[in-house]
């Protein structure tokens, strides 16, 4: 049950991080980024099964239970710092392109040559 | 072997960036301590060479974790070879850099973030671990976002939000491939999932297996900036300072190469898909006869599109970046080539006492003109930032008449272009015609001539080459030759920055003088990145736990 409702909010999670990278308005692609970097998240937590128990193993206990994988949410730990770190740089970024360009549409930002 | 000195590397280019943010108050000592990091690092990198030429592939066990459980750390002659490469490439660039950029600019952060740029580099090259792979890139990354916005005026923070955009999206995809491939392998550490996907019957899924490397390869290929990923470079390279340039093109460009050979050579050769793939123009079972064709057609779109978009601009900056993608299409063709040909087919090769396998030769022809490119590229890179300096343009146009002003500057243009040329003795001759040798000998190997893939990439590079000598010809002809440009008339010196350029570009001329060690380094490296078993040996992945 747990995994159909994660592939559905997983799907809308991408979907909605696409829509926004696609937009003009630099503010919203780098949201949708951001949204797009969360999902990854969810996703890497969903590929350690949770099917099991939570990873408590007690004392004297081996393997009688099936844990859910908990490497996985310790990659998760990492990725989440790296996401933000990088997400706080891109919007400090945003803000420095709309103080040096005076705008933040990307279509007035404009292209480089025909490539 | 277990060694401590495959971390080396890595502490001294992190102790090189906190020193010189230690040390930032004090604008001469931190250039010092800075080019101290360089020369350390180079030496480090040294040694390790060395070492791993006389004994063979060393590991280290980040915290005596044992693989698969903890990170492992593998110093084989293919990472050596990337290695040296990054090594002497960042040093000339980093003494470049020492006098190119400000000084109050260099104070700000520049050094801090050059050696964690290098850091993060070299982490790439090392790391046995897929997870950890994701992690050295971001230290990478994150440092050259830095780097490129440097200058921080309107051209820059458009550039450089464009390829930060990019390369988090190509990082949330890169997280996304690897958490699949721990899903379908169950493993992160490098060897143990190539143990795994050789396991015959599969021992996982086969398909989602591919299509999660295949998510994987885009990555790389944005990194690598192979067409249809290659739209950031020219605006990137022409944002960053020259010296950034230089690594980007040369160095950060062949950690996506890099990962590409090792991990679809190495880690994912041995999947097999069950009964094939029914798509066109892919044969046999294997993985790699997957990727040939994908290989193939990025390589062969990125240099022709890189080679004609060298030939329509009119500034220093962009000729150079579109010949990068264009050289990196050069690079790649090999390797298509290698993942093509049927893995038992043997090639004597004059000077060398044993034949090896065609497709061990396409690889060494991608590592040597990979090497060639490095530094005949980064070369010119920070020759085109001594014009900057000089000249205060690199726009063709208000060039013009170098030669008289600068003949120094301008001979080392023209050595350098003549080795993206691939004129003998130089190193781009060596490297073009491996990549020929490969595609013809694939060629014959394949039966009568028709129109197969090794013609077809025989005609590729045919062309690219042809491509190459025009837009050669025609900087030259444009900024070094001709009348005066206004830009030329008022020239301040830069000597220190041309002496710079001039020794990283005579390293063209070296290699090409000097080609026989070379070639020995790029054949093991190509023969350990085809060695699998060695690799999964070496790293030793104990899959038992031993008893308490």
């Amino acid at each position: 049950m747990i995994q159909w409702l994660l592939a559905v909010v997983l799907g809308t999670m991408f979907a909605l991080g696409t829509f926004l990278v696609l937009r003009r308005d630099v503010v919203r692609v780098v949201w949708g980024v951001a949204i797009i970097g969360q999902a990854a998240n969810v996703y890497l937590v969903t590929m350690g099964g949770l099917v099991g128990e939570a990873p408590l193993i007690a004392r004297g206990d081996h393997g009688e239970v099936a844990y859910t994988d908990p490497l996985v949410q310790a990659l998760v730990l990492t990725a989440i710092v790296i996401g933000f770190g990088t997400t706080a740089f891109a919007l400090v970024l945003t803000y420095r392109v709309y103080e040096e360009n005076g705008t933040i549409d990307t279509h007035e930002l404009g292209g480089e040559g025909p490539w | 072997m277990v060694e401590q000195i495959v971390v080396a590397p890595l502490v001294i280019a992190l102790g090189a960036a906190v020193a010189s943010l230690l040390t930032r108050r004090w604008g001469g000592l931190q250039r010092a301590v800075s080019l101290a990091g360089g020369v350390a690092y180079l030496g480090a990198v040294a040694l390790l060479f060395q070492r791993v030429a006389t004994d063979g592939t060393l590991t280290y066990q980040v915290g005596k974790w044992t693989a698969p459980y903890g990170i492992s750390l593998v110093a084989d002659p293919l990472a050596m070879f990337m290695l040296a490469l990054a090594a002497v490439v960042s040093l000339a660039a980093l003494a470049f850099s020492v006098l190119y950029v400000d000084d109050d600019e260099q104070r700000l952060s520049y050094h801090a973030l050059y050696h964690m740029m290098v850091l993060g580099v070299t982490g790439s090259f090392l790391t046995g671990d897929l997870f950890n792979l994701f992690v050295w890139f971001e230290v990478m990354l994150m440092a050259s976002y830095v780097l490129v916005v440097f200058y921080g005026r309107a051209e820059h923070t458009r550039a450089a939000l464009q390829y930060v955009v990019l390369n988090l999206v190509g990082s949330a995809l890169m997280l996304v491939a690897i958490g699949g491939l721990y899903g379908v392998t169950g493993t992160l550490n490098m060897a143990q999932m190539s143990e795994r996907l050789a396991t015959t019957p599969a021992g996982v899924a086969a398909l989602p297996a591919l299509g999660l490397t295949a998510v994987l390869f885009a990555v790389f290929a944005l990194k690598a900036g192979l067409v249809p990923f290659q739209w950031w470079v020219p605006a990137t390279y022409s944002a960053a300072p020259a010296p950034v340039s230089a690594m980007l093109a040369a160095v950060v460009k062949k950690v996506g190469v890099y990962a590409i050979i090792r991990l679809y050579f190495t880690v994912f050769s041995g999947l097999e898909i069950p009964g094939g793939l029914a798509l066109p123009g892919l044969s046999g079972t294997g993985l790699l006869g997957f990727y040939g064709p994908v290989l193939f057609l990025m390589a062969a779109a990125s240099i022709v599109l890189g080679g004609v978009a060298a030939v329509a601009h009119d500034d220093l900056d962009q000729v150079l970046a579109y010949s990068s993608i264009g050289q990196v299409g050069f690079i790649v063709l090999p390797l298509a080539v290698a993942a093509t040909v049927p893995a038992g087919t043997i090639a004597t090769v004059p000077g060398l006492a044993e034949p090896i396998s065609l497709r061990a030769l396409g690889l060494t022809a991608a590592l040597v003109y990979a090497l060639n490119h490095a530094v005949a590229k980064g070369g010119l890179f920070l020759a085109t930032g001594a014009v900057d300096s000089m000249t205060g343009t690199t726009d063709l146009r208000r060039l013009g008449g170098l030669t008289g002003a600068v003949p120094t500057l301008s001979a080392g243009v023209f050595v350098g272009g003549l080795g993206l040329i691939g004129i003998p003795p130089l190193s781009g001759f060596f490297a073009k015609f491996l990549v020929f040798d490969t595609a013809a000998r694939a060629a014959t190997a394949s039966g009568p001539l028709g129109l197969g893939g090794p013609e077809l990439a025989l005609a590729t590079a045919l062309l690219g080459a042809t491509l190459t000598i025009a837009y050669v010809t025609r900087l030259w002809n444009r900024g070094f030759w001709g009348a005066t440009g206004d830009a030329v008339e008022r020239l301040s010196p830069a000597t220190g920055q041309v002496a710079v350029a001039l020794v990283l570009i005579a390293g063209v001329l070296v290699i090409g003088l000097a080609f026989d060690p070379v070639f020995d380094a790029a054949v093991d490296a190509a023969q350990a990145a085809l060695d699998s078993e060695g690799y999964i040996d070496a790293v030793d992945p104990q899959a038992e736990v031993s008893g308490e």
